[in-house]
């Protein structure tokens, strides 16, 4: 028992090294998800405006993954991400989705680039 | 008569509103083997789990030299110096043969101790020495039977509680465990010995009870019991008094 | 390395927590259908702590583990004293109460302009703690690692530890552990504290992991699962845990080959198993033959052969 009371402590002090707590704020964003289904089964077209929070300025020079997730089994459903690919419009994106099933799906809307940011987005697909 | 090791006077066990032993007296004589004869549900394996702390009394005492046992934590009692070697040659199946030794000898602390106790044992049981990383699960009956005894031993006892060692078992392998009893008792363990084969028990037993319904009804020598007309017939079969 | 592979891996290493804290359980012979909850908890606590206290991550897990680990203790008092079904349904019963307590649970404070904090079945998100400090996909994906190999150890001692081989002694069979002089009630409680602080830092990494969570998260769904990942993986070694959620979520959830048809192709693995090896793949008698093989292998002094109690 002591071994792992000291394995637990190294663990927690190697933790506090590598991440330390509060850093510089990056941007924070802001996403508004509408999706509509399409001819295939379980494809969705998904519509993405993407905004910085604080100022809901466009946001743009982004490249936006989409991921679902389904909250009633975490982990299990891991479907491949797509690339959203940007609109005319500045800090709109679209993202063809295929999901394995209806229901609750929570998007995963990653983004990398000048900033990174992740914003779930929980939407129920299908309907029932 | 010999000093007893262990007293149990007007001992009750219930298992909610079924009173399994209601009021059992008895004693076991120290360096004898003592044997409890009786049909199923009279409420022998009751007793012995009474006695090791399994099951609470409701009424009554039971003394190991003395030393009032029940109220105790079943640790406790093995600390006391009783252990059980319970019906059915539990054993831990998923643990290798000296595992299970092992943890016979779960509450001392005494590591060259229990080391030279896991040797004795391997010379009285050569089997279990073949066996050692064996899995208990894996072996045979008789095998099993011999580690259930040789665990319960782990724990350095005074009082051995043995509850039917023999069912089950090829008469070859009965023969076997009767021959250890004899054994473990001349080397000085007292033994008290729940046994439904009253011939083999005959063999080994210094002093007989007959409990039925949860009481003792007969309580007597090895001569007393052969001479008996009911035991006769319930444990030993006609055949043999009718035999001149 | 690939996002998405990183992305897989995470969330084996996550859910492997819970595979965990279920097989801690199922040594001592307890099946729980409950360990989600601690899950859950461990969740909200330790994003309760980064995102809205603005504690660091590893205080924020360290509060996740202690949340589980106390939460397991208190409902352990008055259900570890019940066997078999009984102690099963208690479990399940108890982690729905807290699931359907977390839909009531609304807690928010403004960080930065914006409510964040546990919305009842709207959700917890803005668990940013691993955006905000700048933490790389695949840098967390180390650290999930990094604590789950600490867990590995940690098992691996203790079940080679005194109270490992009372666990196990608990788990082969109750009366006969009782005989030998085991304080039943008292390991048992033991085992649910360090299940639920498994199963709480696990939450923890998970709600760090995604940023977002929410009560649903926490259903039976995952605490069958947890217990289904021992049961298949097998209960002979912490390792068969894992076996169980690498079959499941790296073979049936995240190849395209039974896609929607996953939860019958699982259900149907866990029936057979149950039927033909209920101890699961890598069950004792499997560890010991590769041990003993291992042995022959690589022969080591012989007073280092003999295990169990040390």
């Amino acid at each position: 028992m002591k071994k792992t009371a000291m394995l637990s402590a190294a663990a927690f002090i190697g933790i506090n090294l590598v991440f330390p707590a509060a850093a510089a704020q990056n941007i924070r964003a802001k996403a508004d998800v509408v999706c509509e289904p399409t001819k295939e089964n379980l494809t969705y077209d998904c519509k993405i405006k993407l905004v910085d929070a604080r100022t809901n300025a466009p946001l743009t020079g982004v490249t936006l993954t989409v991921g679902a997730d389904m909250p009633s089994m975490p982990g299990v459903h891991n479907l491949r991400s797509v690339i959203a690919q940007a609109q005319g419009d500045p800090g709109n994106y679209r993202a063809i989705l295929e999901l394995e099933m209806t229901g609750v799906w929570a998007l995963r809307l990653d983004i990398t680039g000048a900033t990174r940011d992740r914003v779930v987005k929980v939407l129920r697909f299908g309907d029932d | 008569m010999s000093a007893e090791i262990l007293k149990v006077s007007g001992l009750a066990t219930s298992y909610g509103k079924i009173e399994a032993l209601k009021g059992v007296d008895l004693r076991v004589e120290s360096g004898k083997v003592t044997c409890l004869l009786g049909p199923n549900g009279a409420g022998k394996t009751t007793l012995m789990m009474t006695i090791a702390g399994i099951l609470q009394a409701r009424r009554g005492s039971i003394l190991l030299e003395g030393k009032q046992l029940v109220g105790l934590s079943p640790a406790n009692i093995v600390t006391q110096g009783v252990a059980l070697v319970p019906e059915n040659r539990l054993v831990f199946p998923q643990m290798s043969v000296r595992e299970n030794l092992l943890a016979g000898a779960y509450q001392r602390n005494d590591k060259v101790g229990i080391a030279g106790d896991i040797e004795r044992m391997y010379t009285r049981f050569p089997r279990l020495r073949e066996r050692s990383e064996q899995l208990a699960g894996t072996l045979s009956g008789g095998e099993q039977q011999m580690l259930a005894v040789a665990r319960a031993l782990m724990s350095r006892p005074r009082l051995l509680l043995m509850d039917e060692p023999s069912l089950g078992l090829a008469p070859m392998v009965v023969a076997d465990i009767f021959r250890i009893i004899s054994e473990l008792n001349r080397d000085g363990t007292s033994i008290f010995l729940v046994e439904q084969n009253a011939h083999m028990a005959l063999q080994v037993a210094h002093h007989f009870y007959l409990m039925e319904q949860g009481k003792v009804t007969f309580d007597g020598t090895p001569g007393e019991l052969a001479e008996d007309e009911v035991i006769q017939r319930a444990y030993l079969g006609t055949s043999r008094r009718s035999d001149p | 390395m690939d996002d998405h592979v990183v992305s897989v891996l995470s969330n084996i290493g996550v859910i492997s927590f819970v595979a965990l804290s279920a097989y801690l359980l199922l040594l001592t012979g307890e099946i729980s259908f409950g360990q989600q909850a601690f899950f859950g908890i461990g969740a909200y606590a330790a994003a309760i702590a980064t995102a809205m206290w603005g504690w660091p991550l590893a205080a924020g897990l360290m509060l996740g583990a202690l949340a589980g680990a106390s939460s397991a203790l208190l409902v352990g008092l008055p259900t570890l004293r019940l066997h078999g079904l009984y102690f099963a349904v208690a479990t399940l019963a108890f982690a729905e109460m807290i699931r359907i307590l977390l839909e009531l649970f609304h807690y928010q404070v403004a960080v930065d302009g914006e409510l964040v904090g546990p919305n009842g079945t709207d959700g917890f998100g803005g668990i940013r703690y691993v955006f905000q400090n700048k933490i790389g996909a695949f840098e967390y994906m180390l650290l999930i690692y990094t604590l789950l190999a600490t867990a590995l150890a940690g098992l691996w001692l203790l079940e080679r530890s005194r109270l490992g081989v009372a666990f196990r002694m608990i788990g082969g069979d109750e009366t006969l552990a009782k005989t030998s002089g085991i304080a039943i009630t008292r390991h048992r409680m033991i085992a649910a504290a360090l299940a639920g602080a498994l199963a709480g830092i696990g939450g923890g990494l998970y709600a760090h992991l995604t940023t977002y969570i929410e009560p649903r998260i926490f259903d039976i769904m995952l605490g069958v699962h947890a217990l289904a990942y021992g049961l298949i993986g097998g209960l002979g070694t912490a390792l068969g845990p894992l076996l169980g959620v690498l079959i499941d979520i790296g073979l049936l959830g995240s190849t395209r080959l039974f896609s929607g048809y996953r939860m019958i192709v699982f259900g149907g693995l866990v029936a057979v198993l149950l039927i033909f090896r209920p101890r699961g793949l890598l069950n004792e008698e499997m560890v010991h033959r590769i041990g003993s093989f291992w042995r022959r292998v690589w022969p080591t002094d012989p007073s280092q052969k003999s295990h169990g109690k040390t």
